[in-house]
């Protein structure tokens, strides 16, 4: 059968394609190119700074190094880039883009945040997310 | 052969983890989940119209996605390790250092009370064997 036969573009008997798996360490590699820039703002910032922002940004920095090893193992990562960016969309950057008055930084982080999304729902492979994360059977509880 | 019922702490096999591992992840989970994104949600509905509005969006992604590890508290252990990251980042890059030189923001004593909580608990709730096992030394994703 066909179904069994994986090849670069089709999963076969394997859970994912080998094309996925590349698509989704590129955007591994990806996060570990982009986001240095603030994870090296962590030894040189104002002494007065809140740096929550800077730690979140820094800590899926590591976690992109992981997703690089290990893609499926860390869709959860990619899940919660999913979710938290569209959270923004919907509760900060679409009603500020409307309205015309955002945040000073409203501009760039529509790029930076805004479009993400939509890279998380073209890389994120639905079917085996749907098999493991919601249909698969959950840990026992006794 | 004397085989011994399962019992609640006991691990019954290298790669899974003791009853007792499941229901402390589970109750992490749920702290999360439920506690912080109680506390984080209204930021999203109220805020200034202008407030950039990165960290209430982060911390309740975090805490939504959470709610999934209550079914899955094995699998979603990525998001308790990026957890332990940014927490310890903060900690070490802003916390310690602003701690010890007494120049702090407004909002330090509340995020140096909330973080450095994940900073005690994270090490005790991590099964770092497991983690070992799972995301270091397991052969990574095929890559042919």
């Amino acid at each position: 059968m066909s179904r069994t036969a994986p090849s670069l573009w089709r999963r076969g008997d394997e859970e994912v394609s080998l094309v996925r798996l590349y698509v989704m360490r590129a955007v591994a590699l990806l996060g570990v190119w982009g986001l240095f820039e603030t994870v090296q703002t962590l030894v040189d910032h104002d002494p007065m700074d809140r740096g929550v922002h800077k730690a979140l940004i820094s800590g899926l920095w590591v976690m992109a190094f992981f997703a690089f090893r290990y893609p499926l193992k860390m869709i959860p990562v990619l899940l919660f880039e999913l979710v938290w960016k569209t959270l923004w969309l919907i509760f900060f950057g679409l009603p500020q883009w409307w309205s015309g008055a955002g945040s000073l930084r409203l501009a760039e982080d529509l790029w930076a945040i805004g479009a993400f999304p939509i890279v998380c729902v073209l890389v994120i492979p639905w079917g085996y997310v749907w098999r493991h994360y919601l249909k698969a059977p959950g840990d026992r509880w006794r | 052969m004397v085989t011994t019922a399962a019992s609640v702490a006991e691990r019954p096999a290298e790669s899974d983890l003791s009853l007792f591992r499941l229901y402390i992840l589970r109750a992490v989970y749920l702290l999360i989940g439920l506690g912080e994104g109680s506390q984080i949600a209204p930021a999203l509905f109220v805020h200034e119209p202008t407030a950039r509005g990165v960290i209430p969006a982060l911390l309740a992604g975090m805490s939504l996605l959470d709610l999934l590890g209550l079914k899955y508290p094995r699998q979603m252990l990525p998001l308790l390790l990026f957890e332990f990251a940014w927490k310890y980042i903060w900690f070490f890059a802003f916390g310690l250092p602003q701690w010890f030189s007494g120049q702090q923001p407004p909002t330090f004593a509340e995020d140096f009370f909330n973080i450095g909580f994940g900073v005690l608990l994270m090490p005790f709730v991590i099964p770092w064997g497991f983690v070992w096992r799972q995301y270091v030394m397991a052969p990574g994703d095929r890559w042919r």
